[in-house]
């Protein structure tokens, strides 16, 4: 009930919609893309460790965080372009999620709520270590000069239609990481195991697979693409400790909706999250938006509490 | 499912694996130990002048110093204890704008150093501890308006005094607290005029989604519209966004001819990068912005806020030897990768304003307690970096200089505008309140302090 009066209150507070002109709104579609390449790119980790793994990693955001840190470092001290500070935000941030397993979550699997609150702890631990070593001062990470500017799709009466090139590159990097993800989850030995360890454990072990180094490989790759997107967002904004804070809800609620079984329930995911936010925003403003969104993410929990696309399993 | 040995129950853990965690837990409390210990004093029990070594030189004067070391606001507090323990050590040492004295009579100042947490009700349950169990005198401390209206009920009650050094959205005027930042009409009143005249009628009002954003930029919007402008859009973001995709694109549609920013935190830098992506240039549509300093523009990187303007009481360029003084001390003891800003400056003088005053209760021979502290604040005057200041004996609001800085690619302002002397602050907006001011009859008068004057109330300045 106070719910839906504040939210009516929300509305009431919005201006109310403009004559909605068409270049603008074809502008807003496209900076919709953008962010949906944003929200793919950070929860496409997390597909890894809680879709395929299921552990409900609430440090998450950290590992983004870590990766933006580990790009700002190198540049400030090798002067590295961004883009070749991507692999190693990969390398840096799998190995201390590899060490993490071993030392930590390796302890708990089979066990939810212990995961979630020690992946809490160790978000808030990161955070603090980080907040010690580098202070809390806001960090600047300089973007490729060479990727700057807007793309001009179409003029339209005076008016471009167009949307900015780093905006682009993200999406690139998202869909590529997300093509390589598929392929190593579909195609390969070791996305085979990866499954078969998640599907049946034991079974797997019997079969002489090498359970523990699986896991350990398998969740230092999702917090490597947490590092990855954290090295390329780093530049688009601030780099500080509570960064990764931002991202975490985000991304879950893009790998919620999305469904946890598939991967491509992550690209859906964060393509409806990223346009509906976006047309939402556009139409009333960004704080109601983000609550009807959400709103409608928590509805549509509750009646396909496995997401949008799920296999069909056997009982 | 296969059960496994819980780690973590006493008994059960064999000889090998306490050891392991035994050593575990050495190592990184070593780590832990090493990198708070590496220069920098990064959390609030190892501050610049050590509360416990001063406390042996006797009866010291016991000060709470209340800002967030952790948490999302910490990136700007931590530099306001910075400022402050710049002042208290230049006190307690006599150097600096101090040199000659020797703490406060020959009594040092005793920091109580406390950590909120950015978390709003820990302000209040902090101050309370401050006030009842370290029995300090006054406070320095907060920074966001929500921080302050928590506490406030604390010093009321209590009956102790804030020293509270932040520029907000004004309509308040306690007799509990020393306001050091700048009131609206010591900034907004001046920049709003000077982007109406300069860049055009039209303005774009953008602001975090919380109390001062939203109620500076009704100040500001009701200057405008008293300026002969027009308001073509006021849009909010949640505190904390870094996506601004949707409110860039909305200001290419409604094409104003300023834009006026509150966003404060991680959200400057993002917007302020994404704008100049965008490809939006200041020589289109500049920006106006008041949270925006040194500190932001350093982190975001000064090639995307060149070229737009912000409007303070301070910036790092101020042409003044206290200034000269201010900054070479500031990077001596932080880093020379360091920067001042407004903020961090009034932080800093309002030090000097409780020093003097406890000074000019000692030499009256008074005991320094609320009542005394608070009648030697009013009116005091100090030499600060951006010029002299003073405490208005009425309001307890401070005058300062009003000026307005146009970035360079340095980093750092070029200042385009500024006041001759301070301006006389005045708590409420004369263009929403007309006439409304605030007369402090009595020292610690508890009645409603607010005067009704329904006249035009004169711009004053400060005669030095």
């Amino acid at each position: 009930m106070d719910l839906a009066l504040s939210l009516g209150q929300l509305l009431a507070e919005a201006p109310p919609p403009k004559a909605i002109d068409f270049v603008t709104l074809l502008n807003q579609l496209l900076n919709g893309i953008g962010i949906v390449g944003i929200l793919l790119l950070t929860g496409l980790g997390l597909a890894i460790t809680f879709g395929v793994m299921r552990i409900i990693n609430l440090a998450h955001g950290e590992f983004i965080m870590l990766g933006a840190y580990t790009t700002f470092l190198l540049q400030k001290n090798f002067k590295m372009d961004l883009l070749l500070t991507i692999p190693f935000a990969f390398i840096v941030t799998a190995i201390i999620g590899a060490l993490l397993e071993l030392t930590i979550i390796r302890r708990l699997y089979g066990r939810p709520l212990e995961t979630l609150l020690a992946t809490w702890g160790l978000s808030i631990v990161i955070q603090g270590v980080v907040k010690l070593i580098f202070t809390a001062q806001l960090r600047y990470v300089k973007a490729p000069p060479y990727i700057k500017g807007n793309w001009r799709l179409a003029e339209i009466g005076g008016q471009a239609i167009e949307i900015s090139y780093y905006r682009l590159f993200i999406i690139f990097v998202a869909l590529a990481l997300f093509g390589i993800t598929a392929f190593l989850l579909y195609k390969t030995t070791f996305g085979r195991q990866v499954r078969a360890v998640t599907q049946n454990r034991d079974m797997a072990k019997c079969l002489g697979v090498n359970t523990g180094l699986v896991d350990m490989a398998t969740f230092a790759y999702g917090c490597g693409l947490a590092g990855v997107a954290g090295s390329v967002i780093s530049s688009l904004k601030s780099v500080a400790p509570p960064m990764g804070q931002d991202y975490l809800v985000d991304a879950w609620m893009t790998v919620v909706t999305g469904g946890v079984d598939k991967l491509v329930g992550v690209l859906a995911g964060s393509f409806l999250i990223g346009q509906s936010n976006a047309v939402l925003a556009y139409l009333l403003n960004d704080p109601t938006a983000r609550v009807i969104v959400l709103a409608a993410v928590i509805v549509l929990i509750r009646y396909r509490p496995e997401g949008l696309f799920t296999v069909q399993k056997r009982g | 499912m296969k059960s496994r040995i819980p780690p973590i129950i006493l008994g059960g853990i064999s000889r090998r694996r306490f050891i392991q965690y035994g050593s575990l837990a050495v190592g990184s409390s070593i780590v832990a130990a090493c990198s708070s210990g590496g220069g920098e004093s990064t959390t609030s029990s190892s501050p610049g002048a050590s509360p416990v070594a001063s406390t042996a030189g006797g009866e010291g004067i016991k000060v709470g110093v209340m800002y967030s070391t952790t948490g999302t606001i910490a990136i700007v507090e931590k530099s306001l204890q910075d400022a402050t323990f710049l002042a208290i050590e230049q006190i307690n040492e006599g150097k600096g704008p101090w040199s000659g004295k020797q703490g406060i009579k020959g009594k040092k100042i005793d920091m109580a150093v406390v950590n909120p947490d950015s978390n709003w009700d820990l302000y209040n349950q902090m101050s309370k501890r401050l006030i009842d169990e370290d029995k300090v005198v006054c406070v320095l401390g907060c920074y966001t308006s929500a921080s302050r209206k928590s506490v406030l009920p604390v010093f009321e009650e209590k009956d102790s005094i804030l020293y509270y050094p932040v520029y907000y959205e004004g309509n308040e005027c306690s007799s509990n607290v020393f306001y050091t930042g700048a009131a609206p009409n010591q900034q907004i009143t001046d920049s709003i005029p000077y982007c109406a005249k300069n860049f055009g009628k039209k303005g774009f009002f953008i602001g975090s989604d919380y109390i001062y954003p939203k109620e500076s930029n009704r100040i500001a919007k009701a200057e405008l519209v008293k300026a002969g402008g027009e308001v073509v859009g006021d849009e909010y973001a949640a505190l904390g966004t870094t996506e601004f995709i949707t409110i860039i694109n909305k200001i290419k549609q409604a094409k104003p001819d300023f834009v006026l920013s509150n966003l404060v935190g991680d959200s400057i830098p993002a917007f302020y990068k994404q704008y100049k992506d965008a490809g939006i240039s200041p020589e289109d549509i500049p920006i106006m912005a008041y949270p925006t300093t040194e500190e932001e523009v350093l982190a975001m990187g000064p090639e995307f806020a060149e070229g737009h303007y912000t409007s303070f009481n301070y910036f790092q360029t101020v042409d003044t030897p206290e200034n000269k003084a201010f900054v070479e001390q500031f990077k001596a003891k932080f880093g020379d990768d360091r920067v001042t800003n407004g903020v961090m400056e009034a932080a800093y003088f309002q030090t000097f304003f409780m020093a003097q005053a406890m000074e000019k209760v000692l030499d009256e021979g008074k005991e320094i307690n609320t009542a005394t502290l608070r009648e030697a604040t009013r009116g005091q005057v100090f030499n600060a970096p951006q010029g002299t200041v003073k405490i208005d004996p009425d309001n307890y609001h401070t005058y300062l200089y009003s000026r307005i800085g146009k970035w360079k690619s340095d980093g750092q302002a070029d200042i385009i505008f500024s006041t001759k002397a301070a301006v006389k602050p005045i708590p409420w907006s004369q263009a929403l309140y007309k006439g409304r001011i605030c007369v402090h009859s009595t020292p610690d008068k508890r009645g409603n302090p607010i005067v009704e004057t329904k006249k035009d109330v004169p711009i004053e300045f400060l005669k030095v």
